[in-house]
Formats: structure tokens, sequence, C-alpha cells
């Protein structure tokens, strides 16, 4: 009897719980594994957000400085203040380096001087410019008056020139920081939003440079896209998924729209500067071009997405509409396209999101022209947020890194605005139902 | 006993020879249907003859002759893949949108052969009306799904008009005390046997003479089912009824007369007493009594 | 008994299927018992076991009942249908007639009793010789039957249905015969409405089991030849 129970197989409970050990701790292994991964993603995405936002935030401010301006007709060299073309083509930067000149009497030194002079942006002899030519009155008058300062004087008080360097190694001499420093101290220099980033177009001088030429040309190529890839691409799949007979060739067109998704985004630039351009002669750098090339990138995304959100259309549905006899143009249009439309709006906005963040193949149409006018239709020179961000990616002045980050957080902030469209639109057209 | 046999002669029953036939089950499946399968012209609303459909190169349905007689309640038996939902879909040719689906022989209703060049299908989905396993109402108000057959087929010249088929249909299937308050309610909120019943609704909505149903109540719960399968037995005044089930108790509750259909052959067709009392073919007692399947 | 009630899907449902069938062979087997016993205390004279007789129906309506209590259940919880459902109906009524069997049995043994309870003259050999063939012939009907619902092989039902003609017949005659008993002395009066009695228990055991052939049969062939004589089909 002893034998026997001595040789007994253990039961089945347990060998399970033998093995139970190892099972949880495979299965903590592969949580732990999960955790890091995901851990890892948030890390990388907290750094990128992180960097952007940091070099970028200081973007949205500028340095502006009081002068005390004498609009002297003598320096503007006026006559004749009912003379709009003598006002117009006036010596305004004159009035600024007297302003400078009766602030600092001291400066004698003609570099010096110039140095002097070079601490106000020369965007503000335009903006006095304009203030006269809006209000003649001015003339004579003394004013004190808040105007840009210059970039490097920016990048200055923001801190981004480093004081205790070496006065060779940096940017500014002693001298600079001591005009600057007395602005300062009377509290006649201070950091205030900064408007011309968003309302100015592109500029040399980094202090002017604003995005709303590039964001301007970007509404116009999404909209010529939109308008274009949208109704084309519903088409294309309503009639390949619902009407189109199984066969060769449909295989085939399906093989193609598929492999199209996959083509570099520059070939289809270099398409479009043969077809559409040289072809065609269509205009150069414009919204137009940029969106029929955009168009041709983003129909396979468009195509593929409306194509899976109609097969997802439950068969029941369509069953039902044909068992009470609606024709098949009827079933797709009263019933599918509806039910399939959240899904197919989602797959657009991920296109036009693509698209938004497209440079490739607009550099190959000109649409990387430096554009300080905003655009008025999509005929005229644009170009869009992404190139306008390579382009000053690549300039050399300080103050346009800065700008560079700014101009990546606004497209991130369209790309998260478009996305939520989309959620939203969807959780809409579901409700809806 | 010995003497007592001396005046026995073997009497002859007085019982029709094919009463007594049980073909034998490992003898696979028959040549002929056994039964009435075909009925008289008077009474047969729907006549099919020798119907083959093959799905490709996959026979599904094999020479198969029944007629569907008017206001009756015929129910499709037999086991999954018999046949039974093809032969089905086949009467509304809902098998078109198959498209490696071909149908021979000859189906006809009133006379007219419905598988005919000239034959438009949308019409004759009007006129022979289906309703599926599952429930399935159009995303839209409980209104709209039963307005939407009588809009299409401009069956109602006016709002009224629409209004008041809309209303009758609901009546006819038992669903108008339960969603008067709320037609304008999606039709997907309803309970599944109301949802059922929508769609039986919206079917009758636009006035079919032949209602298909396949599996109705196999998504339901026992009191909905009860409930199709009351109303299914109202329906019979008005309309032709052929339903495809898995549940043998359905079909003896609701049907007149049931069609046991095995590998794609049609076995037996009869009167749905005789069928569950004293089937006349192995086959069909073997599957009603739970046999094999 | 084979294929009759076996090869569902749903093994217990074979199952059921036969524990009801041996019940209904068990009071099969205890109703032919009784009734050989009470044929042996008639032809006997042995009061004790007519006294056992009367005693051991009480078993059979026990029987009786569980095979009723079966039958509900199968059909509450099984739904027969055609074979399945045949055979439910006619198990059920095959019980109601086994236990009226029985029922005829006790009476027979209340018979014997009454006639041979006071120490008179008792029945004459002569007045107990169509007891004694009558019973012979219902015994044999009673074991064909039997046999029959065992086997569920209604290869001989014919046959049987005419024995029951061939009983009803003998009934006949034995009553006339009984009735010359009765005009040659008035003494015989008493006895010879016992024997009647029992002949006539005699003659409705071979109409049950007649009875038992026939739902059998319809168990067997879907046909319900209750109301069909064999005569008809001689015809």
């Amino acid at each position: 009897m002893n034998n026997q129970t001595a040789s007994t197989p253990p039961s089945t409970m347990e060998k399970v719980s033998a093995g139970m050990g190892r099972r949880y701790a495979r299965e903590r292994r592969f949580r732990v594994y999960g955790m890091l991964a995901v851990t890892l993603g948030m890390v990388f995405l907290a750094t990128l957000l992180f960097s952007i936002v940091s070099k970028g935030y200081s973007a949205f401010q500028q340095t502006y400085m009081e002068l005390e301006i004498h609009f002297d007709p003598e320096v503007l060299g006026i006559q004749d203040p009912n003379n709009a073309a003598q006002i117009s083509g006036a010596d305004y930067p004159g009035l600024v380096k007297a302003s400078l000149r009766a602030e600092f009497p001291e400066v004698s030194n003609r570099r010096d001087k110039r140095t002097l002079y070079g601490i106000v942006s020369s965007g503000a002899a335009f903006e006095l410019r304009q203030m006269v030519m809006q209000n003649p009155a001015l003339l004579g008058t003394t004013q004190r008056l808040w105007v840009l300062a210059d970039d490097d004087v920016d990048m200055l008080v923001k801190g981004h020139i480093d004081r205790n360097v070496e006065e060779s190694g940096r940017r500014m001499s002693d001298l600079q920081i001591g005009w600057i420093d007395h602005f300062l101290d009377a509290g006649r220099m201070e950091l205030r939003f900064n408007t011309v980033f968003l309302t100015a177009g592109d500029s040399r001088e980094p202090e002017l440079a604003g995005i709303r030429s590039a964001i301007t040309g970007s509404l116009l190529t999404l909209l010529v896209t939109l308008s274009l890839s949208f109704p084309i691409g519903v088409a294309a799949a309503v009639y390949l998924e619902e009407f189109a007979p199984t066969n060769r060739w449909t295989d085939l067109i399906e093989v193609n729209i598929n492999n199209l998704a996959a083509v570099p985004s520059i070939v289809f630039g270099l398409l479009g500067l043969a077809v559409f351009i040289n072809f065609f002669g269509m205009p150069r750098s414009a919204p137009l071009v940029g969106g029929m090339v955009l168009t041709l990138m983003t129909l396979p995304t468009i195509i593929i997405a409306a194509r899976a959100a109609l097969k997802s259309v439950p068969p029941s549905i369509r069953e039902a509409a044909l068992g009470i006899g609606a024709s098949k143009m009827q079933m797709v249009f009263h019933h599918v396209l509806p039910l399939a439309m959240p899904g197919m709006l989602t797959g657009t906005i991920i296109g036009m999101a693509q698209a938004l963040g497209e440079t490739a193949p607009l550099l190959m149409l000109g649409m990387v022209a430096f554009i300080v006018d905003i655009p008025g239709g999509v005929t005229d020179p644009a170009t869009v947020l992404p190139v306008q961000i390579y382009l000053w990616a690549d300039s050399p002045e300080r103050a346009f890194v800065e700008r560079t980050s700014a101009a990546i957080m606004v497209l991130l902030g369209f790309l998260v605005v478009m996305n939520a469209l989309a959620v939203l639109l969807r959780k809409r057209f579901e409700r809806s139902w | 006993m010995t003497s007592l046999e001396l005046t026995m002669e073997k009497p002859n029953l007085a019982v029709k020879e094919s009463r007594d036939v049980k073909h034998d089950l490992t003898s696979g499946t028959p040549e002929k249907t056994v039964g009435e399968a075909l009925l008289d012209a008077e009474s047969a609303r729907m006549t099919c003859r020798d119907v083959n459909v093959y799905y490709g190169e996959k026979h599904a349905i094999k020479n198969i002759s029944l007629d569907i007689g008017r206001n009756e309640v015929v129910a499709l038996i037999g086991p999954s893949g018999c046949g039974k939902s093809t032969f089905l879909r086949c009467l509304n040719r809902m098998n078109d949108t198959i498209e490696i689906c071909h149908v021979t022989g000859d189906i006809s209703i009133d006379g007219m052969n419905i598988y005919d060049k000239k034959i438009d299908v949308v019409p004759l989905r009007a006129q022979v009306g289906m309703v599926f396993q599952k429930p399935n109402p159009f995303p839209k108000s409980i209104f709209e799904n039963v307005a939407y057959g009588p809009r299409i087929h401009g069956l109602a010249s006016d709002k009224h008009e629409l209004e008041e088929i809309v209303v009758g249909s609901l009546k006819r299937a038992g669903l108008w005390d339960e969603v008067k308050d709320r037609l304008h309610a999606p039709g997907t909120g309803l309970s599944g046997g109301q949802q059922q019943r929508l769609c039986i609704a919206r079917t009758i909505a636009v006035g079919p003479e032949v209602i298909l149903m396949d599996e109705p109540c196999s998504a339901l719960d026992p009191i909905a089912t009860a409930r199709i399968e009351e109303l299914i037995d109202e329906l019979r005044e008005n309309f032709t009824i052929a339903i495809v089930t898995h549940s043998m108790q359905q079909a003896a509750r609701v049907s007149q007369r049931t069609a046991y259909f095995h590998l794609g052959t049609l076995v037996e067709v009869g009167d749905t007493d005789d069928i569950f009392t004293n089937p006349r073919h192995r086959l069909t007692e073997d599957y009603i009594t739970g046999r094999f399947g | 008994m084979a294929r009759e009630i076996e090869g569902h899907t749903m093994r217990r449902f074979d199952g059921e299927l036969h524990h009801l069938h041996n019940l209904l062979l068990q009071m099969g087997g205890l109703v032919q018992n009784q009734f050989e016993l009470a044929l042996q205390a008639l032809r006997e004279k042995e009061l004790q076991l007519a006294d056992k007789v009367i005693a051991r129906d009480r078993d059979l309506n026990d029987l009786e009942v569980k095979a009723d209590e079966e039958v509900i259940s199968v059909i509450a919880r099984r739904t027969p249908v055609a074979r399945d459902l045949r055979t439910v109906m006619s198990f059920s009524k095959v019980i109601t007639d086994l236990e009226r069997m029985g029922d005829e049995v006790v009476r027979i043994a209340d018979l014997t009793y009454s006639l041979y309870e006071n120490d008179g003259p008792g029945p004459g050999t002569q007045m107990m010789r169509d007891v004694h063939g009558m019973g012979r012939m219902c015994g044999e009907m009673v074991q064909a039957a039997l046999r029959m619902l065992d086997s569920l092989d209604v290869e001989s039902a014919d046959e049987l249905r005419a024995h029951q003609l061939e009983l009803d017949s003998e009934f006949q005659s034995s009553v006339r015969r009984l009735a010359t008993f009765i005009m040659e002395d008035a003494r015989n009066v008493g006895n010879s409405i016992k024997v009647v009695l029992v002949l006539k228990s005699l003659d409705r055991i071979g109409d049950h089991a007649t009875n038992i052939v026939e739902h059998v049969y319809f168990l067997a062939k879907g046909k319900d030849i209750r109301h069909i004589p064999p005569s008809v089909h001689r015809a």
C-alpha cells in the first residue's frame, strides 16, 4: 500500500502549481518589457517636446526699446507736409539715428556710431514711416515711442548671449552692452509679446520675420489638396469597393494604389515639376501646383482608408437594403457611404496632416522661395510652414533658432487641432446614427 | 398457440407503401424527394423546378423542385451547410450579389420566371421580401427604417400616405404599441426582438407577396422568439412565408409544410404534422430526433 | 431493441428511454408472474397464493407511478418528436394497459377467494374447464405481447391481434356453455356468475395485451391500427 502511494504520479493540481511560479514570472517580465517600451517612447517624445518648447517659447516675446523721437521735418527732408510722395520717401532711419545720437552724445567715433545705430532694428524706421503717413500731424512733434530692438540685443536680453564670456568671444562688445544696460536700467527696454512673428512674412532680419505667409501658404495648399483628393479618393474607393468587378485589372489597380502609398514624396515633386509646371505651364511656387502634387501623394492614403471604411460596414446593412429592393446605387449612397464616412474622414484628415508636414515635393516646385508678401490666392507665390522651418533652420542668425522652434510649435499645434477635429467629426457622425 | 396460428394468414395492412419505406442511412442521399414537394397550379405561389446552384466548382444545391403555396408557411430545415439558406436566397435572387454563384433551373412566382433575363431584381425584391438572421435595422430612426422601402419604390404620393404605410406596417408587425411614442428614436436602440419585428415591418411596408426568413429568431431569447412566431402565424393570412430555421421545434410550431434538406438535396417534404410524428425518410427522422447533426 | 430508441447525439436521451423501457419490461414481467400465480391459485384452490397476488399489486402500482413520472420528465426535457414522440406516447399507454392487466389479475385472485373461501362445493371441474383453456390462451398472448414490447419487433403483430378475436369468440361460447350449467341446476348460479367474471377478466387481459401490441406497432411503424380489425385486412 505504501509503495503504491509513494509511486502515485503527482496530481494535476500539483503539476499545475509547480509551473505557476514560472508562468507568473514570464507574465511579469512581459509586462515590464511593455512598460519599458512605453516609457522609452514617452521619454523620447517628452525630450523632443521639451527641446522644442524650451528653445522656441522665447520667440513669442521680443525686445522693444523706448526712444524719444523728434519728427524733425528737416532731418526727414520734408518741405511740404502735404506731399505724400515726399513723406513716403523721407529719411526715417535718420530720425532713429538722430534720436540715438541725442541719447548718447558721447559717441563720436564713426564706427561706434554705426554700432550704436545697430541696436535698433531696421524695422523701426518703417514703423515711423507708417505712423507719419497715417498721421502727418506728427511732423515737428517729439514722441516717446517703443520700437523694435535689433535681434542681437534681443538675444542678449533673453540671455542667449553670455555677458561673462570674453569680449572677443561674443557677438556684442562691452560698449554695446553698456548702451543696452543704459536702456534696461532706465526701464526703457523690455520684452513684449511678439506680434510680428504671427503677422509678418519672412524677412532677412530675424526680429522682423514672421510665419503668416507660410501659414497662409499652407492653408491654401491644403485647401487645394482637400478639395481635390477627398472627392477623387472617395469616388475611387467607392467604385473599387462596391462596383468594380474583381478581375485582373482591378487587382492590378489595387496593387498599384498600395504601391503608390509607399513611393517617396520627392518623386511626386519631380512628377509635378515635369507635368504641371513644365508641360502645362502652371505657375511656379504656387499653392495650386503644390496642392495638386500633394493630392497625388495623399490619394493612395485616402483611397486605402476609405476602402477599409467601406469594408468595415457590416454586410447585414447591405443585405437589408438589397432585401427590400434598393438598387446597388441606393444601397451605397443611402446606407454604406454614410456609415463609412467617419472612417473616410479620419483617413482624409490623416492624409491632410501628412500633406501639411510634407516638404520634399514642394522644394521641387519652387515653394522654397523667400516670400515676404502674404499670398492672396492659389496662384500667388507662396511657401508652406515646413519649408519655412527648413529655411530658418538653415539661417545663420542666432535669433532664427528660436523662431525655427516656435514655427515647429505652431505646426505641431495645427496637427493637434486637425487630429482633434478628426476625433470630433467622428464622434459627431457616430452619434447621429 | 399452434391451434390459433392455423387460422391466421398475414393480413395486408391498408397503409401506403411509401410510409413504410425507410431508406438506409448508409446508402446516402436519395435520388428523389420523398413526399409531396409539388402542389397543384391553383395553390402554388412560387414554383421551383430542377434548381441547381453552384458556388464556383461546388455544387451547392442539386436538382431541387419545390412549390410554395399561397398563405402557407414552409419551413426549410436541415443540418448546417445543407443548402437551405442558399435555396432561400435563390427565391429573391439575393445570391446575385455573390459573383461566383451560378443558378440553373426554373424559379417562378405566379408563373413568372424570376431568372428570366428581362426581370429586374429591384422590383422582384419588393415582391419577395427578406428578413435576415441578425436583426439589421438601418442606423436611422424607427420611422425612417420602415419608410425607406416605400420611399425608394415611390409607394406613397405624399407625406401623409407615407405615414399611413409606416404606421400600418408597424401595427401589423405588432410593434406599434411599443414604439408609437418614439418613432424618431434610432432603430438600433430597440431590443433584439423589437429590432427583428422592425425588420419585418420594414419588409412588409413595401407590400411583398412572399416573405423569406433566414433564421429570424436565432439571435433572440425565447420570449422574443415566441412573439415573432405569433407574428409569423398572423402574417400567414396575407403572405406566403418561407422560413429557414435551425430550431426544429420552431419549424414544428410555425409551419404548415416542412422541407428537409440534406447535403444540397431536398430529402423530404410533407405536412409538418407528418414530418414531426412520422417522417418517411430515415435521414429526416434521424435529423429531427437528434440522431446526427 | 437496438436503434428503435438508441443513437441520439445526446446519449443521455438514449439512457432515459432505455430506463423507461426497462421499467415497462419490469412491470410486464411482474404482471405476467402475477397472472400465472393467480391462475395457479385458481387451479389449485390456493387461497394463500391468491393473497400474495393481491398484496403484490402494490408493487405494480409503484412501478406505474415511477414509469409515469419518467414519461413526463422525458416529454418535459427532451421534447421528443417523430419516432421518439411515438415511443414515449406508446410507452405511456402501455403503462396504463399493464396496470389495468394487473387490476384484472387482482380481480381473478379476489374471485378465487370468493369461489373457494367457504367450504362449499365450489364450481365443478366441467365448469372450470373453459377457464383453464382461456387462461392458457390468454397467458400465451400476454407472453407474446411482452416479447414484442421487449424486442419492439412487430412482425407477428397481426397474428396476435387475431388471437384476440379467437379469445373473444372463445369467451362468447364459454358464456353460452355456462348458461347451460345454470339452466341445469339453479344452485350453480352463484359460481357460474363468478366464473363468468373470471372469464371476463381473462378476456379483458387479452384486450390489454392486444392494445400493447397495437401501441408497439404504432411506435415502430407510425401507423395507428387500433380500430382497423384484422378481419378487415383479411377481406
